[in-house]
């Protein structure tokens, strides 16, 4: 059974005065297998941040289904979705939305507090993650007090300690110094060779270069994929940029 | 670029942001309102002309120098509200391109506007209502109504010359922070970034050791006298506790919390401590304001209306009947039995010419001295009693009364050995068993009684007395006679106290005290040429009940307006400061209610988390000026039993109650507030 499978999602928006109907997605169907790294990409107005939200359940689609392990997440009643999208995804935002007001070790414990977890069992999840992320050292800093990249590690930290199915992640390196993106793309690599299901919308190359699968969204639809297979990094990105290219040129269809 | 495009601007400015400006328009309206008002009623022909109108124009013209004053120092701090959110719009126009110089014009003409609607607004409500406040002070002074509307033209001027100098200042402040500022700064002014509050336990401990020695003095005073100086000193030290422990002290509870892991990472808890630091940090300041203003305002409410309410009882006890004489001794000669007879025979006759009877007669001797207190030792020549810069804390008035009058006044049948002597005190309590009179006569305090009849002397000064019953009057005062005062005199002068009620109509009882005081000048002129020798010089003094009513009143009901119209000034205050407060920490939590949401709070959870913080956050101001007001109890009440308030009941009750009504208030500002707080944490807003 695919972790996470959309069928034929289709997204309408009704602009303010009624009128204009905007198709923001058409028909889109993929699947994600336990333990893949897909990355999403497309340019902007592509419907990838309208993909994104409805596969978090921040959005309803108009038409189809998304499927998580098999359940339909349309059924999730509106009162019990904050509580599901906490207890099975994990979440990673460009702009890394920490707290002002917590340490980033209470930032990180914040899912949890609310799951109602006790302090020592947090404390001890904590460590190996905060260790793997390099970030034992930050705990007791501010978000303000720390770099972009630190913010970002420590976001991650909060999205793996409560063990999502799958991590959901929007431009992750959109706000970050290029070593901290080769940083934070490691991390991402390590954290999905050890099983993690990770699905990263990105319109980075190099990001989406790193990824198990990359998916290409156009006019609202799934246009092309490509898969890792034997390839290298460098190889992959290649392809990538090749696709990227042809997509800018207008092609409509693509043979890679 | 155009040149009506400015007030256009600075219009828009103001419309887009009615949020913030409404508020403050309206307090502005408010503050040229009660300003007028006041004027107008400290210049107004008609109240002047009232009996004890000239006296309360007099506490009038302070009251709206106080009014005029705050009206400054408030305008210009809910201002810096407005100027914190507007320089990122101004940021914005100046990267646009306008220039500094246009963005002053949109301010100026933004001043321009809401002082023009303020002013025009203000003088028109402050002359509807000034009518309102005038027919008020008429009926406090007990005056005849007189329904014609007047407009003092000398008030509006100094309201539009004052506050005219006011947004002047606001705006020329407004301009000197734009000056300094550049664009960035401009656009990034509303989120620079804030320090880890770190909770200063020092001053925490520093807040609670002042809280605790001004309730302690607050607590502890006994002497009416020495309220007055430890009433302000206490004033003091409270407000500085309040801001250290609103400031310093919340922060550190919270981190102490925080420090409790069992606690801190609770669902319920986990969220609200956190940022209750922070809103602490922010607002404690604010929040410490609001307090010292609603403690304020009752400590000033709840006492003026005692006083008003219980200004029937004040007078009765200064002017214990409608007719009350003293007639003291003139030299050492003493006030014999025979001297008495004839004056109150004159008296009585008098009273016979209106077919009246003395009622209700008070009629008893009585020997005055003042007294430095040590341990029971009254040491009668080292204070004046009059001197403001003494030290009163142990000076006491001392009265001798014969136990024989004592017996007769209060239907007693007491009787007591030489030696021996009771005692009863007012407006503070006497230690001692003992009590030594110069350096000789001793009394052993058998009793300490209850009540005595009122006595005008004691009622009208702010010393405490000591009333002593002593069985052999006339002895006791041979054996003082050597005792010398202050000034070198003899230390115990006699009087002979001589009231009386009258069962007539109070203008009959004002033209019997004119006559009595007449023919009694007149009986003394001839009694004292009878009695050559010079010895027999008297002196006496007549003061009637319904005479004095009106000066009372004036006195009394001008302290009650006062205390009403500066209440409401101050509450006007603390409700602007609550609503920007709710206001600004709505626009602070906007963004973190959306990141909560993103991690995985429900709506349902976060708006119970910042209720329940908002709640705290507002009601904490009200449970401590609670706490203020309870502990500043008995130092108001001492310091309205220098006013003749005895009535304790009534004191308790008019607390409680403008406390009660005073929380009413509160709970409605504070569900107005707070709806305007959701509409912008959900982001209704903008």
């Amino acid at each position: 059974m695919s972790i996470l499978e959309a069928q034929g999602v289709r997204k309408v928006y009704t602009t303010r005065f009624g009128g204009n109907k905007v198709e923001a997605l058409k028909n889109v169907s993929f699947r994600v297998e336990q333990g893949e790294y897909v990355a999403i990409m497309g340019e902007s107005g592509s419907g990838k941040t309208t993909l994104l939200n409805i596969l978090a359940v921040l959005d309803r689609p108009t038409a189809g289904r998304v499927l998580l392990e098999g359940k339909d997440v349309g059924a999730v009643k509106e009162s019990a979705v904050a509580a599901f999208r906490r207890d099975n995804l994990g979440f990673v935002f460009q702009d890394f939305n920490l707290l002002d007001t917590f340490t980033l070790e209470d930032n990180i414990y914040l899912p949890l507090v609310l799951m109602g977890k006790g302090y020592e069992e947090m404390h001890n999840r904590l460590m190996p993650i905060a260790e793997k992320l390099g970030i034992q050292e930050l705990l007791k800093k501010y978000p303000y007090e720390v770099s972009g990249g630190q913010k970002q590690r420590a976001a991650v930290a909060r999205t793996l300690i409560t063990r999502p199915k799958l991590v959901l992640a929007d431009e992750p390196t959109g706000a970050l110094d290029s070593k901290s993106t080769d940083e934070l793309l490691d991390i991402f690599a390590d954290v999905n060779r050890l099983g993690q299901t990770i699905l990263m919308v990105t319109h980075s190359v190099k990001a989406a270069s790193r990824a198990g699968r990359v998916m290409f969204i156009r006019d609202g639809e799934v246009f092309h994929q490509i898969y890792r297979g034997e390839s290298t990094n460098e190889q992959l990105y290649q392809k990538i940029s090749d696709t990227l290219t042809m997509i800018a040129n207008g092609k409509s269809t693509v043979y890679v | 670029m155009k040149h009506n495009i400015y007030p256009k601007l600075a219009w828009t400015g103001i419309k887009k942001n009615k949020r913030l400006y409404l508020p403050y328009i309206l307090t502005c309206i408010g503050m040229v309102m009660m300003f007028y008002i006041v004027s107008f009623l400290s210049v107004n022909e008609y109240l002047g002309s009232c009996k004890g109108g000239k006296e309360i124009q007099q506490m009038l013209v302070l009251g709206s120098g106080v009014i005029g004053v705050f009206a400054t120092i408030f305008l210009f701090y809910t201002n810096s509200f407005l100027m914190r959110r507007r320089k990122k719009e101004f940021g914005l126009y100046n990267i646009l391109g306008m220039g500094k110089w246009n963005i002053a014009r949109v301010l100026l003409w933004e001043g321009v506007m809401i002082a023009v609607i303020s002013l025009a607004a203000g003088l028109f409500g402050g002359i509807l209502f000034s009518k309102i406040g005038e027919l008020c002070m008429v009926n406090i002074l007990e005056a005849e109504a007189v329904f014609s509307m007047s407009v003092e033209k000398s008030s509006v001027v100094t309201t539009m010359i004052l506050f005219s100098v006011i947004f002047a200042l606001i705006l020329l402040n407004g301009l000197r922070q734009l000056h300094g500022a550049n664009p960035i700064e401009l656009l990034h002014s509303e989120n620079t970034g804030e320090k880890p509050p770190r909770g200063n336990w020092l001053f925490a401990l520093c807040g609670i050791v002042l809280l605790c020695g001004a309730y302690y003095l607050a607590v502890t005073i006994e002497n009416p006298l020495a309220a007055m100086i430890i009433f302000f000193i206490a004033v003091v030290m409270v407000i500085i506790a309040t801001y250290l422990l609103f400031v310093s002290g919340s922060v550190t509870i919270c981190r102490g919390l925080q420090k409790n892991k069992k606690y801190y990472y609770k669902t319920n808890h986990f969220v609200s401590v956190s940022s209750m630091v922070y809103r602490m940090k922010r607002n404690g300041a604010g929040l410490a304001s609001i307090c010292i203003l609603c403690t304020m305002v009752l400590v000033m409410v709840s006492s003026t209306v005692c006083l008003y309410i219980g200004k029937e009882d004040s007078l009765r006890s200064r002017y214990p009947r409608d007719i009350n004489i003293t007639v003291r001794r003139g030299s050492a000669e003493k006030l014999e039995d025979g001297n008495l007879a004839k004056r109150r025979a004159v008296v009585d006759d008098e009273l016979a010419k209106y077919n009246l009877v003395p009622e209700n007669i008070l009629n008893y001797r009585i020997a005055a001295a003042v007294g430095l207190d040590s341990d029971g030792k009254m040491d009668l020549s080292s204070s004046s009693g009059y001197d403001f810069n003494e030290d009163y804390t142990n000076v006491w008035q001392i009265y001798l009364v014969p136990l024989e009058d004592y017996n007769r006044l209060m239907g007693e049948k007491e009787t007591l050995e030489p030696g021996e002597a009771f005692i009863y005190a007012t407006k503070n309590k006497y230690r001692s068993d003992k009590i030594q009179l110069g350096s000789s006569v001793v009394f052993e305090i058998k009793k300490v009684l209850k009540d005595f009849v009122d006595n005008e002397e004691d009622s009208m000064q702010i010393l405490p007395s000591i009333f002593l019953f002593v069985p052999n009057y006339e002895e006791v005062l041979k054996q003082l006679s050597g005792v010398a005062d202050y000034y070198g005199n003899q230390a115990f002068s006699e009087r002979w106290m001589y009231a009386f009620d009258l069962s007539c109509t109070e203008e009959k009882q004002i033209e019997i005290y004119e006559s009595l005081k007449s023919c009694l000048s007149k009986a003394e002129e001839e009694f004292r040429k009878e009695n050559l020798s010079g010895k027999g010089i008297y002196t006496f003094s007549i003061e009637s009940f319904a005479s004095e009513r009106t000066g009372f009143y004036a006195l009394y009901g001008g302290l009650f307006f006062l205390g009403v119209l500066l209440g409401i000034v101050f509450v006007f205050a603390a409700v602007l400061i609550m609503y920007y407060k709710q206001v600004s920490e709505g626009y602070e939590d906007q963004a973190r209610f959306e990141i909560m949401q993103n991690v995985g709070m429900t709506k349902a959870e976060i708006k119970k988390s910042v209720s329940s913080q908002v709640l705290t956050v507002f009601f904490l101001p009200l449970l401590a000026a609670g706490m203020h007001l309870g502990f500043a109890f008995p130092l108001v009440r001492k310091l309205l039993l220098l006013f003749g308030l005895v009535n304790l009941k009534l004191i308790i009750l008019v607390t409680l109650s403008c406390f009660l009504v005073f929380a009413l208030m509160y709970i409605l500002v504070y569900r107005t507030t707070s709806r305007a707080y959701y509409t912008i944490v959900s982001g209704m807003g903008n």
